[in-house]
């Protein structure tokens, strides 16, 4: 029984230390936003954030560009989800209903693009954005954001779609209805959670994408959130409490959004997902 | 990816993609049109741009003026091979997918294991744990790069404060500690997705075997070894080759960090392959080193198969 | 049932490509011009620095209320990453229309044809250039540029932590390490790889400084004697920990604004920026104290891009920015600096920082940091040069084979 009382009091410093670990860098990241130059600087750093520089974050975002970066991370990501998850959902269905020829193919090329890294496609992309007049352009971001998120919404989708019994559907195609609408009114709302969790996982690839952008993106005006966070490195002047308020901004909505929708996220990554 | 494949649907439902019967979903052209949209996105974003980069890898071409290239066949691949400095840059390569590997997989067990028995807050704890994993790339190298800064960074505080500091302070100045640093940093990125990947595995653990196993008197370690391991060894496969691709192709945490210094030492195919291109203008040498970390990643996923091959056939035996 | 079985199937991939087609008309976004106004870009690290640029945004600002057919805008690129952004663009048959480039990104856009002749555009004999730097812009008889800013190198230093200035290197190096004490550092510069071409600015100090030199004109002589005395001071310095190591010069010139940096090799652009940090911080210049009186000096041309569309308007710009009134203003904004053409240093600037005449008197003595004779190979020799200084600084090579191996690396590459 003792050994017992033993082991729960280490597991639960264990657990808490995980905890430690796992959070500290954000909730430095609050510290540093939070503190004066003073505070920074000073032999000992203050190690709780001073909640009453919250004003910080209202300057960040009324002063510099970073509402403006946030606004254009948030065009390319929601631009990204609609369209990977819109070409994700046929995809996967054809994947796992039909049998085609050239399936084994595709999917392989599927899973072949994961071992893709975007510094290497950046340059033949560059050319081709320049040819279609995509540089500069948040829909040009949208569109490869998609085409690297696509395959694995469509694997994700398909492994969903797998997991439905045949027999809903033949019950449904007796009453008549075409293939699209099988899809549409039984095959959606039973994957909703698979759907979902695709989606946030498109919404952050783009979100979070920084490769493509640095490269496609010349205009200020244009620039997301990931470079101007980047370009942070190195800039002069800019006080590293404000840059750290923005990197925070930055980063709340995507653990907040991975914590809400948890649930769906890890249920879809252990059916196999991949998180870009 | 893979993992999809193998670990998601249960046979049965496999075999229902009825590759034998004709489809009754409607003429064959049917699945076509269903995919039609996304594979022309595949092939426009994917296949052709890689097609080109393969072309660029047997050319002299340079950044400032792309549209003339050069063919020079084999001459890049015969630089990069005979350049010590691209040795080192597959040697680091190596080491940091290694650690990467082992790191994000052996945390992730450790973590899954604390937080599989029940306790109260364990909910709490289980979301909290995926935080660093939600955490953008861009704001991760941020951050740590602050963490990390020679004179205000907190680690080299603590460091100095226990008498370990590193001399000078900059430690991702230093060839010896730059890549232990950025190690850190993606295994505490990388460690939340394995921890709950093996934790929603444990899940499938019979607990009545469990019991039995510890009623006999196994000890812990025969235990997990015999049982849990059992279970779970299939997801630490998939786990590894995951990560091993992940590290193969991941950029910014790194070029964030680092850009591959000092010295070369943070230096991995993908960082070598950007600078090559953005700072030394020779997209073709750049095309090249591309090549190499795709034919690596080929061998790294046929290998791994061949090997879950293997292991299936020796447990039906 | 199967005789029309693909027709909603149809829908869904028009509705997607459609989806495609709307994205693409929907936030495709040009530069252009609308109701006659020709936009311009201006891309420019200046923009970013701290103090001058929000004063040169201003400043732009006036030009785009002179007239109402072109407006200039302004894009603050980084310092660090300006080349490759910007070179990349241009490359591509894209990018900013008007850019202000330092000398070796200069050097190779010029020489890669990515940069418009601007003899017919600009007739510079209306205008009286100061030759010393202007005669870098031309090559082969084409002008390229026109310097935006010229800046000699001198030592900034803190007057409180340092009454009297040191005036040989052994003082400077004495001073250095006298002052770094707690939080206090003597002396700060660049040595990180990540700052490429900022290393390059502070190592051509030292290697001019101690009587080296790149080249001769015709060969490279990056691993001289001379050049291996400059830069053991640059590495002793290193060594002594008198600086703070891994900084990057944004937070070290924040530091030398804090008082908690004693000295820096700076440019003359660095006196706005330092005070619009902290105006209440007493500093003064000095010459580099160094055995030879040679420094580096930023010239800083602003060029056409060739791919712009408004090259002519883009000119507008330039020869407004040449007429004398406005020429005053650009000097004014870039403090320490000169201009393209002569202007005078009002009292009222020279009593406020008296020692601006530190850094006219240098102009004669600087050089651009160029390797002479390897113009546009200059990029590729720095980082060269640069990896193998580093790998000195690190103790991954002694310094004089770090310097043979650059020789023999930046040898094969300018074949």
């Amino acid at each position: 029984m003792r050994r017992f009382r033993l082991g729960l009091t280490a597991r639960i410093v264990a657990v808490l230390v995980v905890l430690g670990v796992a959070v500290f860098p954000l909730y430095w990241m609050l510290v540093t936003a939070l503190s004066s130059n003073g505070d920074l600087f000073a032999e000992r750093p203050r190690l709780t954030p001073d909640i009453g520089r919250f004003g910080v974050f209202v300057e960040a975002l009324a002063e510099g560009k970073a509402a403006g970066w946030l606004l254009n991370s948030l065009v390319i990501a929601v631009g990204t989800m609609v369209l990977s998850v819109g070409l994700g959902i046929p995809l996967g269905y054809a994947l796992s209903r039909f049998s085609f020829r050239g399936k084994a193919v595709l999917t392989v090329v599927l899973l072949f693009t994961q071992m893709l890294p975007e510094a290497l496609m950046v340059v033949p992309l560059f050319a081709l954005f320049r040819r279609f007049d995509l540089l500069d352009s948040l829909t040009g971001l949208v569109l490869v954001n998609s085409a690297f998120v696509l395959p694995i919404v469509a694997l994700i989708l398909k492994g969903a779609i797998d997991g439905i019994p045949r027999e809903l559907e033949e019950a449904g195609r007796a009453d008549g209805a075409r293939p699209f609408t099988v899809l549409t009114r039984i095959n959606l709302p039973l994957i909703a959670p698979s759907i979902a969790a695709t989606a946030v996982i498109a919404f952050f690839h783009a979100w979070n994408e920084y490769v493509f952008a640095v490269t496609f993106i010349f205009d200020p005006e244009l620039q997301p959130a990931s470079v101007g966070i980047a370009n942070f490195i190195g800039e002069l002047g800019t006080p590293i409490q404000t840059v750290m308020a923005v990197a925070f901004l930055f980063t709340l909505p995507a653990v907040a959004f991975y914590l809400l929708a948890q649930k769906y996220v890890v249920s879809g990554m252990t059916a196999g997902a991949v998180k870009g | 990816m893979t993992v999809l494949e193998q670990t998601g649907a249960p046979k049965t439902i496999r075999r229902s993609g009825g590759r034998h019967r004709p489809s009754p979903l409607g003429s064959k052209w049917t699945p076509y049109l269903f995919l039609a949209p996304a594979a022309l996105f595949i092939l426009v974003f994917q296949a052709v741009p890689l097609a080109q980069e393969v072309y660029l890898s047997f050319t002299r071409t340079t950044l400032l003026n792309p549209t003339r290239s050069e063919w020079v066949g084999l001459d890049n691949f015969n630089r990069i091979f005979g350049d010590p400095d691209f040795h080192r840059t597959l040697l680091i390569t190596f080491v940091y997918v290694i650690a990467c590997v082992v790191g994000a997989v052996g945390t992730g067990l450790v973590v899954a294991l604390l937080l599989n028995k029940g306790f109260r807050g364990r909910g709490v704890a289980r979301a909290l744990v995926t935080v660093p994993w939600a955490a953008p790339g861009i704001a991760v190298a941020l951050i740590a790069t602050w963490m990390l800064n020679a004179q205000y960074g907190i680690v080299n505080r603590l460091l100095n404060a226990i008498g370990l500091g590193v001399p000078g302070g900059a430690i991702l100045d230093s060839p010896r500690y730059a890549l232990p640093a950025v190690l850190a940093t993606t295994i505490w990125q990388l460690f939340p997705f394995t921890s709950v990947v093996l934790l929603s595995a444990l899940q499938a653990v019979p607990q009545d075997l469990h019991e039995a196993a510890t009623v006999d008197g196994a000890g812990r370690w025969a235990t997990f070894r015999a049982v849990t391991w059992q279970v779970i060894k299939p997801t630490v496969g998939l786990l590894a080759l995951l990560m091993t691709i992940w590290s193969l192709r991941r950029f910014e945490l790194i070029w964030l960090m680092t850009k591959g210094g000092p010295v070369g030492a943070t230096e991995t195919l993908v960082i070598d392959l950007y600078s090559q291109a953005f700072d030394s203008k020779e997209l073709g040498s750049a095309a090249a080193i591309g090549m190499v970390g795709v034919v690596i990643s080929l061998i790294v996923i046929t290998g791994s198969r061949l090997v879950a091959r293997a292991v299936e056939k020796e447990d039906v035996r | 049932m199967s005789k029309k079985p693909s027709r909603l199937g149809v829908v869904g991939a028009a509705c997607a490509l459609g989806l495609v087609a709307t994205l693409l008309t929907g936030c495709g976004s040009d530069s252009g011009s609308g109701d006659g106004v020709t936009k311009l870009t201006f891309a420019a690290s200046t923009f970013g620095d701290p103090g001058r640029g929000p004063k040169l945004t201003a400043w732009l600002d006036e030009f785009n209320k002179s007239q109402d057919k072109v407006q200039v805008s302004a894009a603050a690129v980084p310092y660090p990453t300006f080349g490759q952004t910007v070179l990349t663009q241009m490359g591509s048959g894209k990018g900013p229309d008007l850019v202000r480039f330092d000398m070796p990104e200069f050097e190779s856009a010029a020489d890669a044809g990515l940069i418009a002749p601007l003899d017919k555009l600009i007739d510079v004999s209306k205008y009286e250039l100061i030759k010393q730097p202007d005669q870098f812009m031309v090559h082969d008889g084409t002008r390229h540029g026109i310097i935006f800013e010229a800046s000699n190198y001198a030592m900034f230093y803190n007057a409180d932590l340092i009454p009297t200035p040191p005036t040989t290197y052994e003082q400077f190096a004495s001073t250095a390490k006298s002052l770094t004490k707690g939080d206090v550092y003597g002396l700060a510069f660049r040595q990180t790889e990540a700052e490429e071409a900022g290393v390059w600015q502070d190592i051509f100090n030292y290697v001019y400084g101690f009587g080296g030199a790149w080249s001769d004109g015709k060969n490279l002589t990056i691993n001289s004697p001379e050049n291996l005395k400059g830069l053991q001071a640059y590495k002793d310095l290193y060594d002594a920990n008198v600086i703070p190591r891994g900084a990057d010069a944004a937070t070290f010139r924040r530091m030398f604004a804090e008082g908690k940096v004693g000295m820096e090799l700076n440019n003359g652009g660095y006196v706005t920026a330092t005070r619009g940090q902290n105006p209440n911080l007493k500093f003064s210049v000095a010459p580099i104290p160094f055995p030879v009186r040679k420094q580096g000096a930023i010239l800083a041309p602003i060029v056409i891009n060739e791919a712009s569309p408004a090259k002519e308007e883009a000119a507008t710009f330039i020869r407004w920015a040449l007429e004398p009134q406005n020429q005053v203003k650009l000097q004014e904004i870039l403090g320490a600096s000169s201009v393209a053409t002569t202007t005078e240093r009002s009292a009222e600037s020279l009593k406020e920082t008296p020692f601006l005449t530190v850094f006219d008197e240098l102009t004669e003595s600087s050089l651009p940091q160029i390797v002479l004779g390897f113009e546009a190979k200059t990029p590729d020799i720095r980082k060269v040069v640069v990896q193998n200084v580093i790998a000195a600084l690190q103790g991954k090579a002694d310094l004089k084979s770090a310097l043979d191996r650059a020789q023999q690396q930046a040898t094969e590459l300018v074949g």
